[in-house]
């Protein structure tokens, strides 16, 4: 039986879920579009994240957390670009898919030695528990502060992007590698500074989300498709698009959920072929970008 | 003359395989061979589109999982009477190249990670399916408890469940722990071999390198790219198909692990780890990465980060894979190993 | 006599905002050696682009022999008889010069799918004679087993245009065939241009003034994506919008050159 209560319900979990995604999709659009790499190892971010703030919440508080976790992915990232996928920014997707796949093969594998391979359950310090009555519903709080929280980074990020010289100088770079360096930018630096943002972004959710969805070795996976999915809704290398795509499919996912669960895991991936088979640059996308 | 040497070469291989599991830091099982075997033919499928056509497709389990549930349920449901064996494998590899052939239509317009994720999108559409629609397929739990029919031949009829007879064979065992089915997937791989190795040779597979290796020059020359990238898709489909078919009847049972991006990668990672544009590469690291599942696993927890890190090794240190970089440093022997 | 061979009307190629090409009326004789110059971003590979169909045209039409091939697919081009020759050599670098020939000499013969999966082509006479002789026009026989990556850079363009040639085309457009050749070179491949003018309709590209007065039949002019000016090479040297459109590349005594 729907209700209207029932739908708003469904409809705020869709927004929870959607800004989850966006968060997740946010950076690998922004590694896609800015450094043409093809990341199958961003789920592995999230992962990290979440284990990571899982062991700093129980010595230290989930603020400490908050602040740790995308600190500790943005240094594994820049770790992992320089040492392995440096050589790999001008290779062919078809590799980077490879390559990314097998880090996130090994640092789920990784992480699933390290920390038991059971669903572990995180506790919610007091101050963010609660509910939020609205419209006659008890709707948990720290979904609301989450959706916020993540809708303010979301717009700090875009001004860091925009107003900054690091994602001009990136962008820039992708056009003409050689002009910029030697007009004195740093592309090397800007890219690099690109990918740990994009990193921290999926860290930090990771750890933001986990309260409400508990962690395990394979969620970070588990989130990345769908990721993609997102990604390809909004448009490869879209900042915005990843929003909007990001929003679209949690709504989807959860509104299916509700009004026909079987349909609700295989909606996203109807929707994702559609995409792709009638217009594969998404909503927000770049025509050109399809070919190779 | 080098066609001989190619038959004879993979007749000896396949022949000493099973008992090299006997040895004891090896350490394999018997059925085990006869499963690397069987999923050989679907990683030698993969890699005619991966390291000929040169697409990355991360959904080929689909059209694995189509065969077997295709052929499981030929023998359950749809023709229970006629308890054939042939059937079942006909009917597999055909369900399986039909769904190839649907989803390749779509499919091969795409480049890159596009291509790559619609693949995945049918994949997983067929995935959910299979695991809603339990009256059929029994959802996870999968279908168990198939008989195998015997093998018909009209003047006799063989049960390939039976072994050699007793023969030993000091380290290596005895004669008798191989079963007649190795011997049949043994030809049956052998054929195939001989088939992808034909086919690359052959026209199509010149033009089908061709547009790999520089797509634009062929167009302008006047190949049409998407026809070829289909046939190899559809090919690809039904070779994951017969593989399928062939673990239900020798398995006696399927399930939706066969459908998952998991079984997926796991095609993705054997290819590439023995060898892209290899023949036998796919044998090889089906093979090794099997053995390390399966064998491996029961000696340590760290199995999969092994596997994955020879994965990641592999893609940057020796991106021919295993078999491709022996080709090129080991000439003679290289060259018969080698595809053309 | 002189039949139109290939012509376009009112053909447009639009990116977004900026037209590329605009409106261009254009007719080339059977036979005909026409260049086609004009300061660059004028849109003279864009052109051709339309004209190979490597690119669909945003509007206009394109006429060969009477037949519209406006929405012709590239391959079809090729095989109505239209073949293109790259301003970057694009040829297949890890196969021998032969092979490269062989490929194309494949293509004319069996059409743009043939699902032959257990004849070689090594068992078709007719592509050892196809690329032997496309080989042989472009004098590259001598480097026939060498491979394609490691020509020299002339070379690698001459056996672009012997690809291009192996598909025995009517119309051959050249893009820029002599550009980054040395002198020597570009003698060559001039003397070979003119001697496939006189086999097929030769369409070229090119900013080596001297070559292009020498050899063409006639020339048309672009500018800014639009046909400037078009005729004999006399009546372009005198041409007073062609000699301003180039002030800022060619002086007036490279035109009478």
């Amino acid at each position: 039986m729907i209700t209207a209560q029932s739908l708003l319900q469904a409809a705020l979990n869709g927004l929870i879920l959607g800004m989850i995604y966006v968060a997740i999709a946010i950076g690998l659009t922004i590694i896609f579009g800015m450094l043409r790499l093809v990341n199958f190892a961003h789920g592995a971010f999230y992962g990290i994240g979440a284990y990571v703030g899982l062991v700093v919440a129980k010595k230290a508080g989930f603020g400490a957390a908050l602040i740790v976790a995308p600190l500790a992915v943005a240094l594994f990232a820049l770790a992992l670009d320089r040492i392995v996928l440096r050589r790999f920014y001008q290779k062919e997707p078809t590799a980077q898919i490879l390559l990314t796949f097998g880090i996130a093969l090994m640092v789920e594998e990784a992480l699933r030695m390290i920390f038991g391979g059971t669903t572990q359950q995180y506790p919610l310090p007091s101050w963010l528990g609660g509910s939020i009555a609205m419209a006659g519903l008890q709707y948990p709080a720290y979904h609301i502060y989450l959706a916020a929280a993540i809708a303010l980074v979301v717009v700090a990020v875009w001004l860091f992007i925009r107003r900054t010289n690091y994602g001009l100088l990136v962008r820039a770079g992708i056009r003409d590698r050689t002009m910029v360096q030697l007009l004195g930018g740093n592309v090397r630096l800007a890219s690099s500074i690109i990918f740990a943002l994009g990193a921290a972004l999926a860290g930090l959710v990771g750890v933001a989300a986990s309260p409400i969805y508990s962690i395990d070795p394979g969620t970070g996976f588990n989130f990345l498709i769908p990721s993609f999915v997102v990604v390809v809704i909004g448009g490869l290398g879209s900042f915005w698009g990843a929003v909007l795509g990001g929003i679209i499919v949690g709504e989807l996912v959860s509104i299916t959920q509700l009004v026909f669960p079987p349909g609700a895991d295989v909606i996203i991936y109807v929707v994702m072929a559609l995409v792709l088979l009638f217009r594969p640059q998404g909503l927000l996308g770049e025509t050109e970008v399809i070919k190779g | 003359m080098k066609d001989l040497r190619f038959y004879l070469l993979t007749a000896l291989g396949l022949a000493v395989f099973p008992f090299v599991f006997h040895l004891p830091l090896i350490n394999g099982y018997g059925g085990l061979a006869i499963q690397i075997l069987i999923v050989s033919i679907a990683t030698i499928g993969f890699n005619l589109l991966l390291g000929y056509a040169g697409l990355l497709s991360y959904g080929h389990a689909a059209f694995y999982g189509a065969g077997s549930y295709a052929a499981a349920l030929a023998l359950l449901r749809v023709f229970p009477q006629v308890h054939s064996f042939a059937l079942a494998l006909f009917f597999g590899i055909i369900v399986a190249t039909l769904a190839a052939a649907i989803i390749g239509a779509l499919v091969v317009r795409l480049y890159g990670i596009y291509f790559a994720l619609l693949t995945v999108a049918f994949a997983q559409m067929i995935y959910f399916i299979v695991f809603q629609w339990r009256d059929v397929t029994r959802g996870d739990d999968g279908l168990q408890g198939i008989a195998a029919p015997m093998l018909n031949f009209g003047f006799a009829k063989l049960d390939l469940a039976t072994t050699l007879p007793a023969f030993p064979l000091g380290p290596f065992g005895d004669l008798s722990d191989v079963k007649y089915w190795y011997i049949f997937v043994a030809i049956i791989l052998i054929l195939v071999l001989a088939f992808v190795r034909t086919l690359n040779r052959s026209q199509f597979g010149e033009v089908l390198g061709a547009i790999r290796e520089n797509e634009e020059r062929s167009v302008f020359v006047g190949f049409d790219p998407r026809r070829y990238k289909y046939a190899a898709f559809v090919i690809s489909g039904a070779l994951c198909g017969l593989s399928g078919a062939l673990r239900v009847l020798y398995e006696g049972s399927t399930g939706t692990d066969s459908l998952t991006i998991d079984q997926s990668g796991n095609f993705v990672i054997y290819t590439v780890v023995g060898g892209v544009q290899t023949l036998f590469g796919p044998v090889v690291g089906t093979g090794l990465i099997m053995w390390l599942q399966n064998v491996i696993s029961a000696k340590t927890e760290a199995w999969r980060l092994i596997e994955g890190a020879i994965f990641v090794a592999v893609i940057i240190f020796l991106p021919s894979g295993i078999i491709g970089t022996f080709a090129k440093k080991t000439f003679s022997l290289g060259k018969v190993l080698r595809t053309k | 006599m002189a039949n139109t061979i290939l012509q376009t009307r009112s053909l447009s190629k639009h990116f977004g905002n900026f037209a590329a090409n605009a409106d261009i009326d254009f007719a080339v004789n059977e036979g005909e050696l026409r260049a086609v110059i004009g300061p660059n971003g004028a849109g003279k590979t864009t052109f051709f682009n339309l004209l190979a169909g490597f690119t669909p045209a945003t509007s206009g039409t394109i006429v060969y022999k009477d037949r519209d091939i406006t929405n012709a697919s590239g391959p079809q081009r090729v095989r109505i008889g239209i073949a293109k020759a790259f301003q970057t050599a694009n040829i297949y670098p890890s196969e021998t010069v032969e092979q490269n020939v062989r490929l194309a000499a494949l293509a004319r013969i069996q059409g743009p799918f043939a699902l032959q999966v257990f004849r070689r082509s090594t068992r078709l006479e007719a592509i050892d004679t196809g690329a032997n002789r496309a080989l042989d026009r472009v004098d590259l026989t001598r480097l026939a087993t060498t491979r394609a990556g490691d020509l020299a850079h002339g070379d690698k363009k001459r056996l672009d245009i012997a690809i291009a040639l192996a598909t025995e085309p009517e119309i051959l457009l050249l893009d820029e065939p002599v550009a980054g050749m040395s002198i020597d070179e570009a003698r060559r491949t001039e003397q070979l241009i003119k001697k496939l003018a006189t086999e097929m309709t030769v369409l070229i590209i090119e900013h080596d003034m001297e070559i292009i007065m020498g050899i063409s039949d006639s020339i048309t002019v672009l500018h800014q994506g639009r046909v400037l000016a078009s005729g004999t090479p006399a009546e372009i040297r005198n041409n007073q919008a062609v000699q301003e459109a180039y002030l800022g590349g060619h002086t007036e005594s490279e035109l009478a050159g």
